[in-house]
């Protein structure tokens, strides 16, 4: 009996053996706080963890002490709060002292003390999630816009001011994960803008004391934005316009291309400067005919084609002082539309050739532009001026024209400015080709000589305007080259001192010699120079301009042919010459007479009829006419001159 | 004057006249309270500062319960929220104005250490805080009181409430500790554990009095 009872302690000695080898007991381990909180400020919960048990079970108890006294008290809830933890209630629960902590552990074997925590409730507050969260779609002015509104959480007293929450939200748009964050204060309304159109966005708040902790983020409200098409729609509307404006540019572009380059339309090449004609090889190659026949355009002296406006010349003629007050009483007497010949008797000098004469151009011209060439326009108001000022232009161009210089070698009386105007393709053709017959149509452009209106297709007078700004005009001789053309036939006939210058102040002179004709100055006086007689016992009749001491290229001395139709001779020998106003064109030719100055009035009109002047008027003392007469510098006819003339 | 310009100045708002000067905007007692609150709100968070920064530099006591005891302890203040709704508006008041006056001196006298103290490892910030909470609790003193003053007036407060003098809620110990002029850093980190509480309690006390006085959108 006593060994089976010894083997039993011994079985059991060996049981308990491993036991007590394999876990040792021991008393337990220390448990720790890990963390205190109040959700309201009014009551808290601590929470420890609890060490190795030591592998007995363990029981643990809290127990607290409050500031400023000894008495130790137990946790009086174990249980509400959780395992292992340790709930005070608003009874237990101090404010603003500070409670020492301290969870004991224990075993069969012992009991383990945790350390102690100070804690102060006041700053262990971490409220509750706001409650109620809403979130609505609102509208601001066609955007939309989201409005949050929430509620604190109800155990926290924020309507006694006891505690005070401050809040935040957090927006996202649904599949993203970047939240946007929105501090909202103590305010429990939110606006969030910037909606996507369509978008589904998730919300959340949280909320804290103003020290304390931060609450968890409340239950997730969704909300669905509508889709706003405005919104789109006007940003397809900019984006329609754009594409229709590169549209556009990208045809203007092809267009631009299909006629010329890009390059050339939107840069183009300044133009250089450039004489027609001019070539730079000739000019190296030295010969300078070559060079200068070059210059010579063809279409030049303009034809009627041509504009004409631009060749518009007006020739006034300035006299020297001395005769000062003739010119101006010769003026007034022109804007009476009468052509006066100048009084020109002391004047041999003038040096005024027909290209003194004052012409007008024809309508089309334009205004007519007088060309002051003397000097002595200064004398004039502003008329000369600007005439002068016509004149230098329309003659520059002019200048080395070999049809503006007169051409005394060719024995002829050249005409003058076709240069000036389109004259009929006359500038260098002779205007006689009878060598016998010059013809020399004396035009009288003047202002006031055509009445203002007048059609005159040549002799255009500028127009009555022109007429006060020419100034006195003498009658001006103009010899028009074209004309003599149609008037070659008449002239022709008239076989007798030919240089008759058919004083053809007619319109069909006029006519003929379209805008072209532009005696480049006034002349008051004209003077007809004898060329020379002809072996037909013609006189020729130059006009005198040329050899004032002008150059050839004196753009003054535009070789205006006058001519002067010889009326008849007189049993003195003496050469009477007669200006004939002939046709529409009312020019007046005035008598070449200076003495008759005083007919002028009777003179001039618009009329057709030919007027001629008064025989006795515009007769001349007769000199005796040398068969020939050289041309010389002074040389012309002078009211006083005498030709002795073969009778008729 | 200066208190209520001071007190604008850090609040923010138009410059407001005590005696209703025309031109300027009188103050309602929803401005006063805003005012006031706002300052202790803003004095709570510099102490908060000053302490946290005290905790650095030293260990943290574990004993702090047994051995520091704030020299206003003898001011009976309410310690939770029951306590303090039954306390009532003119008692409330009262204690409001007793624990900002007990703490007007010594934080004058701490600034004055700090400043002093050339052996604290404190930068300027700290001295600069010290004294600006040393001014704010003077102002705020002085607000609250005004503020009274006019709860008076318009009969909210019943006249019981009296201003009374700081030295008699003081104990024995903490003025002879105070006053004797030499602060050593435990005692600063103790006046700053104090401070702090009461100007919580402050800031505390004038909220729950604002909301039953004027009951509004912020409560």
């Amino acid at each position: 009996m006593k060994k089976p009872s010894e083997a039993v302690l011994l079985l059991l000695l060996l049981f308990f053996t491993p036991h007590a080898k394999g876990t040792r007991f021991s008393p337990p381990g220390k448990p720790a706080l890990t963390r205190c909180r109040s959700p309201e400020k009014e009551t808290f919960t601590c929470w420890w963890e609890p060490g190795p048990d030591g592998g007995l079970t363990t029981t643990y108890a809290l127990y607290y002490r409050k500031e400023n006294s000894e008495a130790v008290y137990e946790c009086p809830d174990y249980h509400t709060a959780g395992e292992n933890s340790c709930f005070f209630n608003k009874n237990d629960t101090s404010i603003w002292v500070n409670y020492n902590i301290t969870v004991v552990a224990t075993n069969t074997l012992g009991s383990t003390f945790s350390d102690p925590v100070d804690i102060d409730v006041v700053y262990i507050v971490k409220p509750n999630p706001p409650e109620k969260l809403t979130v609505t779609v609102m509208e601001d002015k066609g955007w939309p816009f989201l409005r949050v509104s929430w509620e604190p959480p109800h155990k926290a007293d924020t309507r006694s001011g006891w505690i005070t929450l401050i809040y935040e939200l957090r927006v996202k748009l649904e599949g993203e994960d970047d939240w946007e964050m929105h501090l909202a204060g103590q305010q429990k309304t939110f606006n969030i803008f910037s909606l996507r159109s369509g978008g589904t966005y998730h919300v959340q708040v949280r909320c804290k004391p103003d020290h304390g902790f931060w609450s968890e983020w409340s239950s997730t409200s969704y909300i669905k934005v509508p889709d706003y098409f405005h919104r789109e729609k006007s940003a397809w509307i900019l984006i329609m316009v754009f594409t229709a404006f590169i549209f556009l540019i990208l045809t203007w572009l092809l267009h631009m291309n299909s006629h010329r380059s890009l390059k050339h339309c939107i840069l183009p090449p300044v133009p250089g400067p450039k004489i027609r004609g001019f070539d730079e090889k000739l000019l190296k190659n030295g010969k300078s005919e070559d060079i200068f026949s070059a210059l010579v355009v063809s279409g030049f002296p303009p034809t009627m084609s041509s504009n004409c406006e631009d060749l518009l010349v007006e020739y006034l003629e300035v006299y020297v002082p001395d005769e000062h007050e003739l010119m101006l009483e010769e003026g007034k007497d022109l804007h009476d539309h009468c052509l006066k010949s100048e009084g020109s008797t002391s004047d041999n000098d003038s040096g005024r050739g027909s290209c003194d004469s004052h012409t007008l151009l024809m309508d089309k011209c334009g205004e007519a532009k007088e060309q002051g060439r003397q000097t002595e326009q200064e004398e004039r108001p502003v008329e000369t001026q600007r005439h002068q000022k016509e004149w230098n232009e329309d003659t520059l161009p002019y200048a080395h024209e070999d049809t503006v210089s007169p051409d005394m070698s060719s024995g002829r009386v050249k005409t003058w400015p076709s240069v000036f105007c389109p004259l009929p393709q006359y500038s260098s053709s002779p205007p006689n080709h009878t060598s016998s017959l010059e013809i020399a149509k004396q035009h009288c452009l003047s202002d006031s000589l055509f009445p203002p209106g007048s059609t005159s297709s040549y002799l255009t007078h500028p127009g009555h305007s022109t007429k006060e700004t020419l100034g006195p005009s003498r009658w001006e001789f103009s010899l028009s080259n074209k004309q003599p053309r149609s008037l070659h036939p008449q002239m022709q006939t008239r076989q007798q001192l030919q240089a008759r210058s058919d004083i053809n102040l007619s319109n069909v002179g006029c006519e003929q010699a379209p805008a072209g004709l532009l005696p480049p100055t006034a002349r008051p006086t004209e003077y007809v120079e004898v060329q020379r007689v002809n072996e037909e016992d013609m006189v020729l009749l130059k006009p005198v301009a040329s050899g004032r001491g002008c150059g050839d290229g004196c753009p003054r001395l535009r070789q205006a042919e006058d001519y002067s139709k010889v009326k008849g001779v007189n049993s003195d020998h003496t050469l009477l010459l007669q200006r004939e106003v002939m046709g529409e064109e009312a020019e007046r030719c005035p008598c070449q007479d200076q003495e008759t100055n005083g007919e002028t009035d009777s003179c001039i009109t618009s009329s057709t009829v030919t007027t001629t002047q008064k025989p006795p008027a515009c007769n001349y003392t007769a000199a005796a006419v040398q068969d020939k007469m050289a041309p010389t510098v002074s040389g012309y006819v002078d009211t006083a001159s005498i030709f002795t003339l073969p009778t008729y | 004057m200066l208190v209520y310009m001071e007190l604008s100045m850090r609040a923010g708002t138009a410059p407001i006249c005590p005696y209703g000067q025309a031109g300027c905007h009188v103050p309602t007692l929803a401005d006063l309270f805003d005012r006031v609150i706002q300052q202790s709100s803003r004095m709570h968070g510099i102490s908060s500062d000053l302490h946290s920064q005290f905790e650095q530099y030293f260990l943290p006591s574990k004993n702090l319960i047994g051995k520091r005891k704030c020299h206003t302890y003898g001011i009976l203040t309410p310690d939770d929220k029951e306590n303090a709704q039954r306390l009532g508006r003119e008692q409330l008041t009262e204690v409001i104005l007793r624990l900002l006056g007990a703490w007007g001196d010594p934080l004058s006298q701490f600034y004055q250490s700090m400043s002093r103290d050339q052996n604290q490892d404190f930068n300027h910030y700290s001295s600069n805080k010290a004294m600006e909470i040393s001014d704010m609790v003077h102002e705020l003193r002085d607000g609250v009181a005004k503020m009274a003053e006019k709860m008076k007036l318009s009969g909210v407060l019943d006249n019981t409430v009296s201003y009374v003098s700081p030295e008699s809620f003081v104990p024995f110990s903490t003025v002879s500790y105070y006053k004797r002029g030499e602060l050593n850093p435990m005692d600063h980190h103790d006046l700053l554990h104090c401070f702090r509480r009461d100007s919580n309690k402050v800031k505390n006390y004038l909220r729950i009095l604002k909301c039953t006085t004027l009951p509004g959108l912020d409560c």
